[in-house]
């Protein structure tokens, strides 16, 4: 090869050609997907989030969650997911239509949190809950190697005040000294509702019967 | 030594007076990143076994190093050793001089100024969360000003050039220069300032991190492969009518073999399967390449003993090859289900980014600092403890990690074992991980030390050659660039 303006043609083509195949295609296949309005309760589904949780995203993100947890459930039969209670079902690419920002992951050092709000899997999993996870992860998901999260709150002496309704309560263990009380900055709240928000239960017809297996032929049927 | 070849020497030498101190720039900050990154990179392993280590400080929080680390990694020592070893070839292979340096000096440290502050935006709260594209928004800018500046020279150099051949490290290298901005561009558009909706955002970052690997990162390593190979060995490629055929499928294919990250994700499947096909179309120009590198290395594997730069580049090019059997693994359904979102694919960015990439520029580096500053490095101890470092922890690495990888993704496939045992497992392999990087840590620092002491002034020349043995005298009024005819 000595020419160099045939050199650029092809490159220039090359990544052209991966972006229209790949990127366009892609767009045009999906771009457009729009909500899904329940014929029964007349709502239109998946539903945006609130303002608190979608304050919430940003900390999601500013603090690099994605880093260990995915935001994506594989389907029956690929991976143990739905085994696992991350979701009662795989995600659908119109799950995320209202998500601003879609960090569906590539790490499993933690669990799949698409599902983490859905009380329907983890009834336990309420707000508390994830306080006391933020703050002391080892009490409530016992073996864990993720870090607490104590910049989140704030320590107050009790000394000579009201108690914050928000404290947050703990095991002795994790406790700070007697007469102080761990209460969740604004940040921590906002984490929290995120995660509260995060929830696939709705099952759209349409992907469900695309994702359905396929019917058996029924046996010696004319 | 005939007339030619001694006014080839000649004109050698001016090319590399010409690019002496904006390379010697390039490759300080890439090492300065590199210590960083290496730095930043075992904390955040440290903390996989360790949960408190740093955790109360929200600067330094897991999910904020990581990425901090990856970033400085990436942007700061890679690239900047790219346009180091990038500049310098094409320089070279165009047989003429880089003009104009001094505009160099204010792309890199306009480079240097928005990794700084992507990183410490990263650290401070302001980091996006998309792989490789975490730096706040305003820093891309920066970057892609300063990229065009360094992009512009080595097309230049190219267009100017004084030879009639294009050899093969200069498609690489000419791939690579244009590939990158319009890559970045682009991923920068369709995430941030027109963002695409719902699952079009992972496809169009699966896109890019897969790019910036396979047609930013792997092409420089090969072109500094193609270049170094002939060079040390005094022998031309092997079989290097197939490099053209090479290059072009391997960049086709590259281009296309992205969503096979996406396997199993909620997008639609033809995704995903095109990455697959991709992928396995890959094979072919893997082949090809590996008959070009490995074909002019056969019966001559006694040079390694002798050159530090061949033996790094060997290193590199059987990290190549292992990453080409890492992607086509993970495009196969059955091990993806195992396998993703594990230490596994960890290892699978890791081998390309440092065990093809770094370990070439590496090679490159005890290859050129020593023409450019015309005396030899300092200490041969140093040397060899960064190669045997570097050697050691990527086998402790790959195999660590693969293994780990491999153990992560079957205990993951057992729904009734606790997420918390899982994590417990796997505590021994990321001490092990952390073991692995500190051992690459400290032949970074050797390197840094003989780096320090071949640039400083005041050094006289010193006494520990890379090449231990005089390498055979290459006929130069041919150069490189005949390589394919002779």
């Amino acid at each position: 090869m000595k020419n160099g303006l045939a050199l650029f043609l092809g490159v220039f083509t090359t990544l052209a050609l991966s972006w229209a195949g790949l990127l366009l295609t892609a767009h045009q296949q999906l771009g457009s997907l729009s909500q899904f309005k329940d014929p029964l309760d007349e709502t239109l589904y998946p539903q945006p989030l609130s303002g608190l949780a979608n304050q919430g995203r940003l900390v999601y993100q500013d603090l690099g969650c994605v880093s260990c947890h995915t935001q994506q459930v594989r389907r029956e039969g690929f991976g143990a997911d739905l085994g696992r209670k991350w979701g009662q079902r795989g995600s659908y690419a119109r799950d995320y239509i209202r998500d601003e920002s879609v960090l569906i992951g590539q790490r499993r050092l933690g669990p799949d949190l698409r599902n983490a709000g859905n009380v329907e899997l983890h009834p336990y999993a309420d707000a508390d809950f994830f306080y006391r996870l933020l703050y002391a992860p080892q009490s409530m998901a016992p073996g864990t190697n993720m870090p607490g999260h104590s910049f989140l709150f704030e320590v107050h002496r009790v000394a000579g005040r009201q108690p914050s309704a928000e404290a947050i309560k703990l095991p002795s263990k994790y406790a700070p000294a007697a007469g102080s009380e761990v209460v969740p900055t604004y940040r921590a709240q906002a984490l929290v509702a995120y995660l509260l928000s995060l929830k696939d239960t709705y099952d759209y017809p349409i992907e469900r019967s695309r994702n359905a297996p396929a019917a058996k032929p029924k046996e010696g049927g004319h | 030594m005939n007339s030619t070849d001694h006014n080839a020497r000649t004109e050698q030498m001016e090319i590399d007076a010409s690019a002496k101190w904006p390379v010697l720039f390039f490759f300080a900050s890439a090492l300065a990143w590199l210590m960083i990154g290496g730095a930043l990179q075992l904390i955040a392993a440290i903390q996989l076994h360790t949960p408190a280590f740093l955790a109360d400080c929200a600067c330094f929080t897991h999910g904020r190093l990581a990425p901090a680390a990856q970033n400085a990694l990436v942007y700061g020592w890679g690239m900047n050793a790219a346009f180091a070893v990038g500049l310098w070839l094409m320089a070279r292979l165009s047989a003429t001089t880089l003009r104009h340096g001094g505009w160099l000096f204010v792309a890199v440290k306009f480079w240097n100024l928005g990794v700084t502050l992507g990183v410490l935006g990263i650290l401070g709260g302001y980091s996006t969360s998309y792989e490789l594209l975490e730096m706040p928004r305003f820093v891309p800018l920066i970057l892609l000003v300063a990229y065009a500046l360094i992009g512009v020279w080595a097309v230049t150099t190219f267009s100017i050039r004084n030879t009639e051949n294009v050899f093969a490290s200069q498609w690489y290298l000419l791939g690579a220069v244009f590939w990158f901005p319009w890559l970045y561009a682009i991923a920068q558009v369709m995430l941030f300032k027109a963002p695409v909706r719902g699952v079009l955002q992972p496809v169009v970052n699966a896109w890019y991190v897969s790019g910036l690997y396979g047609l930013w990162f792997v092409p420089v390593a090969l072109a500094a492969a193609y270049y170094l190979l002939p060079k040390i060995l005094g022998k031309p490629i092997a079989n290097y009518y197939l490099a053209p055929l090479g290059f072009w499928w391997f960049a086709i294919a590259t281009a296309f073999a992205g969503g096979s990250r996406l396997i199993g994700a909620p997008v639609p499947v033809w995704i995903p399967t095109l990455g697959t096909v991709a992928n396995f179309l890959l094979v072919v120009p893997v082949v090809l390449i590996a008959l070009n590198l490995f074909g002019t290395l056969a019966g001559r594997y006694a040079a390694l003993s002798g050159s530090v730069t061949l033996r790094f580049i060997f290193v590199s090019m059987l990290g190549f090859v292992v990453a080409a059997g890492l992607n086509l693994a993970f495009s196969l359904r059955g091990f993806a289900e195992i396998a993703q979102f594990t230490l596994l694919a960890d290892l699978r960015d890791w081998v390309m980014l440092y065990a093809c990439f770094s370990t070439a520029m590496f090679g490159a580096a005890y290859f050129i600092l020593p023409r450019l500053l015309e005396r030899e490095w300092h200490s041969a101890v140093l040397v060899k403890a960064h190669f045997g470092a570097t050697v050691l922890g990527v086998a402790v690495l790959t195999v660590g990690l693969a293994a780990a990888g491999w153990q992560q993704g079957h205990l993951l496939q057992d729904a009734a074992l606790p997420f918390g045992d899982i994590t417990q497992a796997m505590t021994n392999w990321f001490a092990l991980r952390s073991a692995g990087l500190a051992l690459l840590l400290i032949g970074h620092i050797a390197f840094l030390i003989n780096f320090a002491w071949i640039i400083c002034p005041f050094n006289s020349s010193g006494s520990a050659p890379a090449q231990f043995r005089p390498p055979p005298v290459l006929p130069l009024s041919q150069g490189p660039a005949a390589e394919g005819h002779a």
